[in-house]
């Protein structure tokens, strides 16, 4: 591989501590959710999107999120859900698609004031509660639109129903955010110490 | 060294304050569940099962399948016919997916039950009948109206 492009993945992704923790949090949301499926709504994308975007940034912000779901949607529905049609599937997966990488983008948002203390992680589950009850109202509007609405339900009844769900989410979040945040944040900034973006550049001078 | 003692004074405020939230979470969550339903024998309990182009009665003189998805499952043993369904732990319950080869989403229509013409709010497992109650299950793109 040539200089040029170390250099642009490097740019994208980072240096390869920071890839392999990029794979670490697809495979977390990936096999959270495969694990934890028969408990509704406790799930591992919300936080792998989430520490994507305040941990690693860059193009990973966009990519754990993508990535999993990518290889988890398909599996979610042909479980149980195959006799949905098309068109019912894709617009459910546009809307949760969209929801996370909400969340990841919301999360780079923080990224300059994450760091391994108690206070990040006392942030990044703090922020976990408002971004899970604005994920579940989007995810619900897509389920009213796709669903509900044809049933002759209204929006009120989606949001009724779904009261319980978005607790059991938002146990899940107070839950897999500080206990994963922890984890990856003490990986990040102890274990695997990654470059910083002006080791990057510097790598990047000598390398051209 | 200061700095350190006040990281862990933090680390131990911050789970202190956590367990408290999710341990009230939890039991608010828990104390929203409807309770599970007791086995318990009940008599003249009549199941419709509606898919649009077919459609089964059953009407066992009693059982101890006393809840929306208990009848179901029993018809579906006593005449051989598929149901298909999620379990989900938590929260606790069934989602019927389908019937006899009706799937949920075909055409728009879902499965949904009624209990004495009372809309199924609940899951069906947690849904108890009662004796002489009238269940219906029915593969319907709305919850409106009752079967023709």
């Amino acid at each position: 591989m040539n200089a040029r492009w170390r250099s642009a993945i490097g740019r994208a992704f980072g240096d390869r501590k920071t890839r392999t923790l990029g794979m670490l949090l697809i495979a977390l949301g990936v096999l959270g959710k495969l694990i934890l499926r028969d408990y509704a709504n406790f799930e591992t994308v919300f936080v792998a999107s989430l520490l994507a975007g305040s941990l690693l940034g860059r193009w990973w912000t966009v990519l754990v999120p993508m990535a999993t779901l990518a290889i988890l949607e398909p599996i979610l529905w042909s479980l149980g859900y195959r006799g949905y049609p098309i068109a019912v599937m894709l617009g459910l997966t546009f809307f949760v698609f969209t929801g996370f990488l909400f969340v990841g983008l919301v999360g780079r948002r923080m990224k300059p004031r994450v760091l391994f203390r108690v206070g990040s992680i006392a942030l990044l589950t703090t922020v976990s509660v408002p971004l899970t009850i604005a994920y579940d109202l989007w995810t619900d509007v897509g389920e009213y639109y796709f669903i509900a609405q044809p049933m002759g339900l209204t929006f009120w009844d989606v949001l009724q129903m779904q009261a319980i769900f978005t607790a059991y989410h938002l146990l899940s979040s107070l839950i897999f955010v500080p206990l994963f945040g922890s984890g990856l944040l003490y990986l990040h900034s102890v274990v695997w110490r990654t470059e910083q973006p002006e080791e990057l550049a510097e790598q990047s001078r000598q390398d051209s | 060294m200061v700095r350190r003692l006040a990281e862990w004074h933090k680390a131990l405020i911050f789970v202190a304050a956590l367990s408290v939230t999710v341990a009230g979470l939890y039991a608010y969550v828990q104390a929203s569940q409807p309770p599970r339903v007791q086995p318990q024998g009940v008599r003249g309990v009549h199941l419709t099962i509606d898919g649009g182009s077919w459609r089964i009665d059953y009407a066992p003189a009693e059982t101890t399948n006393n809840s929306a998805f208990a009848i179901l499952m029993e018809a579906s043993e006593a005449f051989g016919f598929p149901v298909e369904y999620v379990r989900y732990t938590i929260p606790d319950g069934v989602f019927v997916t389908a019937i006899n080869g009706s799937r949920n989403g075909e055409g728009g229509r879902f499965w949904q039950f009624w209990v004495n013409g009372a809309y199924g709010s609940v899951a069906a497992d947690h849904a108890a009948i009662h004796d002489g109650d009238a269940v219906l299950w029915w593969y319907t793109s709305s919850r409106e109206g009752t079967p023709a």
